[in-house]
């Protein structure tokens, strides 16, 4: 394959000569505590829920009223109330199925809208935008009951479909920002050479893209995860996310909140996990993007 | 675990079945062949759920060819699921339905069971409790529920904090209240305890606790029907000197200040630190467990002359669907379900067994029992369940910051009222529907 | 000529590529939406819908209690400045490169990792009249202006709104810096060169820069905000105090789910959608990025 292909809208310009600028170096460092500072007040800001998340997993009900204590009663609850691992691996498959999905018809549209203009594909895009803006709540209801009509709510494939659809506006509004930065010299350069649009689009833009593909993956895999609706309604019990099993813990009057802070660490652990591993390949594509 | 892989290859099993049951021309089993029904309920994991769940067990005991799956369903949605799986039939055989008007407002999907389980079963229910289960409120008109238990809306005291504070008799009425909590509050403790522990995430407490009590108060069980119809109008005298009283439990200080957004309110009594809570049935297990036999029932005694009534009520229990393909063991398990052997199941859970003539072995569910028959207190429904969904959401909505002095009885009424005015013609008629 | 055979193929790979995206939106999204609509003007509890009519949304367009609802919305947008403001300043402060700004960059993503649930019981907690905002206000020494959010109607909003720019500081923070890696340092260093100090930067170059992005944040967030929030709502307040954050995505919920009248849900859905539509169409409006060429 051909190196990191460059982009001819931004030739490498000459870095400016002569002596460094001592002030900006001095600059640097007075602001380099302040920043430092500031980075790690706004982190205890954003970590604060994980302690009372680990917090309140490790203590039994009364030591959850008196706020007070520790024990791992709550785990030896929570698998025994619920199958925790096949739900896990439910939401596992739910979720990469539609992600998949969601990448495959998201990165083609949203190609399509940012470089391929055709007559209507404004109006398009926009309806499929606005899409963006359909409440789960109202078209949940007719779904589900179209759904179960075709039968597919006996398995993944009700709950996989709907997801995709309701992740795939965003998806392609996200991919089609990101491709509008892309000049369109690159991809004239590129038919002229003889490919088609389509291969232009695998081998040319695609490959750019990988920042946007791992933010799509890192957002939609959340909200997947989280959600409770869709799932609730699609997937027959055996086939369960571990989000409906969650919300299954609590009664119409009680629910035990460190059995739900347990799980709820367990569940926080692989969108942490798809985070992390994404993060790296972001940081790929950035500077992928960038090198020169 | 092990019984979750069998549920689970039941349910398998199930979802096969139903997909060929579909095509074929109905199913049914005979008496021989291994017959699956699904039950779903919105217990969680509590009382409800251990009693619903052993059934289910013993049941299968007796009926080797039976297989039983309980499902948990979450309790936030589970009657809008049990509605939207009635459209394409996808539900379960039976399901876990609550009584009163909310079973007369899911009846197009549910079974009438007169004829289904045979009378004599049914004769051996609490006859108070198979009524409210069936239209019109007339049991001869066959129910649609079978209770699984008897719940009270009960206030709990805590009777060393009681002694400690020289309050030497249980308060009847208004006035008593206000002076054993003044007594309590001298003496350190919380007197009243509100909060939303005990209730779903993200709700204040349960106002309609306090508010059956008020009509207790105010009004004779007969007369509650005029509340339903609008004869006698939220925005009423009585209704609203009752609120007035209610609120003075906050000014007074006989409660916590933050009674909307306490959120360790069971803590607080379970540690002795509050002496009275309004609550119910579903956690006597709990506080007698944590405070053993200092805690004891007591009448909330919201009425200027002795409070005369108290809330006895079957408050859910077992429907099928109308649509369940297993009606023959559906009614089976029901069937079992008022068997003295399933009343004992569901006593020890913790629970009041619906069942005519079984005993509880708690100690304080049993004084609940004795108000009913030893003290002849009246028996009253819980208010939320024969008044009309709207306005327990209003109520909800509104009547918690009537007790927290932000906002005014007045409004809180005109707002119930408002809402009684909106309603359809038929949700408010002059007999229940 | 080669031009228009170009064109032509450019619009066929056009349709092709646009045509999955297209199919699986309509199939999913735009054919329940006109069932929804069908529904909005009958009366539905599952099994049996009467037809009401259009009567139905003049019915409903003059509850008072829709009007209240809305206004809650309104009140909301309050707090977007914020939303996007700071997670500018952090993804500029992250972009400053100082070290360990990766881990940081890490961190504050994480948030968004945690479920509403848990967030909403963190909000209580941190809210309550005990709880952790009171006893900073009380170490801080400001005792006396302790609390109980949660309590009042136009406070409960505050402290919804306060937890939901909180949860958006993640998403929006990763947008922002992924636009700033975008953009050419050359350009950033001419203007350095150029003499401007670090805010002049900021502002005249940096900031016109990131128009495509800021517009994306504004969009998602605001999106967020009406029809996001639910489960933040459900388990932090319930709707409650009153009517005081109950949202329109909330009533919707309400009116459907949880009062089973699922024609009267179906109708404030689709008047929540199409507010959300005349909302975005404002918001493209108002942020024009400059490379945009024309949509």
């Amino acid at each position: 394959m051909a190196a990191a292909p460059v982009d001819p809208a931004r030739p490498a310009r000459p870095a400016p000569t002569g002596p460094p600028l001592p002030s900006a170096r001095s600059r640097q460092r007075l602001t380099t505590g302040p920043v430092f500072l500031l980075m790690v007040v706004v982190a205890l800001v954003m970590l604060y829920p994980f302690y009372y998340l680990l917090n309140n997993a490790f203590r039994n009900q009364t030591q959850y009223d008196q706020q007070h204590g520790h024990s791992v009663a709550g785990w030896t609850q929570l698998f025994q109330n619920l199958p925790v691992g096949s739900e896990l691996l439910n939401s596992t498959i739910v979720c990469a199925a539609a992600i998949v999905i969601i990448l495959v018809v998201s990165t083609s549209s949203g190609f399509a809208f940012a470089k391929l203009r055709y007559r209507g594909s404004g109006t398009v895009f926009l309806l499929v935008v606005a899409a963006l803006m359909v409440p789960l709540q109202s078209i949940i209801i007719p779904e589900y009951v179209n759904m179960a009509k075709f039968n597919l709510v006996s398995s993944y494939t009700g709950a996989v479909l709907v997801y995709a659809a309701l992740g795939t506006p965003f998806a392609t509004f996200l991919m089609a920002t990101y491709y509008r930065g892309i000049s369109d010299e690159l991809i004239e350069a590129a038919v002229m050479d003889g490919l088609s649009y389509e291969r232009t689009f695998l081998q040319i833009a695609l490959p750019l893209s990988l920042p946007a593909i791992a933010t799509i993956t890192v957002l939609q895999f959340i909200q997947i995860w989280d959600d409770l609706l869709v799932g609730l309604l699609f997937l027959p019990t055996n086939d369960r996310t571990i989000t409906v099993g969650l919300a299954a813990l609590s009664s119409g009057r009680t629910t035990s909140i460190p059995v739900l802070m347990a799980g709820s660490l367990i569940s926080a652990v692989p969108a942490i996990g798809v985070y992390l591993i994404f993060q790296r390949h972001l940081v790929k594509g950035l500077t992928l993007g960038m090198g020169k | 675990m092990r019984r979750w892989k069998l549920a689970a290859a039941a349910a398998a099993t199930a979802l096969l079945a139903a997909g060929c049951g579909s095509r074929s021309s109905g199913s049914g089993g005979t008496a021989a062949s291994p017959v699956t029904i699904t039950i779903w309920h919105n217990y969680g994991t509590e009382q409800n759920a251990t009693a619903l769940n052993n059934l289910a067990k013993a049941f299968e005991k007796l009926h080797p060819n039976i297989t039983v799956t309980v499902v948990s369903q979450p309790a936030s949605n589970y009657f809008a699921q049990l509605q939207a799986a009635a459209i394409p039939k996808n539900g379960p055989d039976l399901a876990v339905m609550w009584t009163g008007l909310f079973t007369l407002q899911y009846k197009s999907f549910l079974k009438n069971l007169k004829g289904q389980v045979p009378a004599s079963d049914l004769a051996r229910i609490d006859p108070n409790a198979l009524k409210w289960t069936s239209d019109s409120f007339n049991a001869s008109n066959g129910p649609y529920v079978i209770p699984l238990e008897n719940q009270f809306y009960i206030g709990f005291y805590n009777k060393s904090d009681f002694a400690k504070a020289g309050v030497t008799s249980v308060p009847t009425d208004w006035n008593q209240l206000y002076a054993a909590c003044t007594k309590l509050k001298k003496a350190g403790y919380t007197p009243m305890v509100y909060g939303n522990g005990g209730q779903p995430l993200g709700a204040t407490f349960y106002p309609w606790y306090d508010m059956s009590y008020m009509m207790i108060g105010a009004y004779s069980v007969s007369q509650w029907q005029g509340l339903y119809s609008g004869q006698i109008p939220w925005t009423s005298p009585a209704v609203a000197a009752q609120l007035g009283n209610w609120t003075k439990l906050h000014s007074s200080g006989c409660t916590n200040k933050d009674v909307v957004t306490n959120t360790n309110n069971l803590g607080q009594f379970e540690s002795g630190k509050a002496a009275m809570m309004v609550d119910g049935t579903w956690d006597t297990q709990k506080f007698t467990s944590a405070l053993g036999s200092k805690v004891a029932a007591f009448v909330p005694p919201f009425s200027t002359s002795p409070i005369k009534g108290v809330v006895d009520y079957a408050g859910d229990g077992l429907s099928e669907m109308s649509y369940s393909k297993h009606p023959a063991q559906d009614a089976e398990f029901l069937s079992y379900m008022t068997t003295p052997a399933a009343a004992r199941i569901i006593n020890a859970a913790g629970l009041i067994p619906a069942i005519t003539g079984t005993t509880t072995s708690n100690p304080v569910n049993q004084q609940m029992l004795n108000f009913v028959a030893s003290d002849h207190l009246t028996v009253f429904p819980m208010l939320d369940n024969v008044v009309q969904a709207n306005i327990v959401s209003a109520g909800q909505k509104f009547l918690p910051s009537v007790l927290n002095g932000t906002q005014s009885v007045q409004a809180a009424l005109q707002n119930l009222a408002e809402t009684h005015n909106q309603l359809p013609s038929t949700q408010r008629g002059n007999t229940f529907p | 000529m080669a031009a228009s055979r170009l064109t032509r193929r450019r619009r066929r790979a056009g349709i092709l590529l646009s045509l999955p995206a297209v199919a699986l939106v309509i199939a999913f999204l735009g054919v329940p939406i006109g069932q929804a609509i069908y529904y909005s003007m009958t009366s539905w509890n599952g099994l049996t819908s009467t037809w009401i009519g259009p009567s139905t949304y003049s019915t409903a367009l003059s509850d008072p209690i829709f009007w209240r609802v809305l206004e809650n919305n309104a009140l909301l947008l309050l707090c977007i400045p914020f939303a996007l403001g700071i997670p500018l300043g952090i993804a500029a402060l992250l972009n400053e490169h100082v070290r360990g700004w990766r881990f940081f960059r890490s961190v504050y993503f994480l948030p968004t990792a945690v479920s509403w649930v848990v967030i909403g019981m963190v909000a209580l907690q941190f809210f309550a009249a005990d709880g952790t905002l009171n006893k900073l206000l009380a170490d801080l020494g400001l005792g006396s202006t302790a609390t109980d959010m949660l309590a009042g109607s136009h406070s409960a909003l505050a402290a919804l709104a306060i937890t939901f720019v909180w949860s958006m500081l993640g998403t929006n923070t990763i947008i922002f810096l992924t636009g700033m890696a975008t953009l050419d340092p050359t350009l950033i260093e001419a203007a350095r060169v150029d003499g401007l100090a670090r805010r002049q930067i900021f502002v005249r170059v940096t900031l016109p820069l990131l128009t495509r992005f800021i517009q994306f944040a504004f969009v998602i967030t605001v999106i967020s905000a009406f029809s996001a929030l639910f489960s933040l709502i459900f388990v932090m307040t319930g709707g409650g105090p009153g009517l005081g954050t109950t949202t329109l995505e909330f009533f919707v919920y309400q009116t459907g789910f949880a009062q089973g009248q699922f024609g009267t849900g179906a109708l404030y859905g689709i008047i929540l959608f199409v507010i959300m539509i005349f909302v975005g169409l404002v918001q493209l409006r108002l942020i024009k990025p400059a490379d945009e060429e024309g949509s």
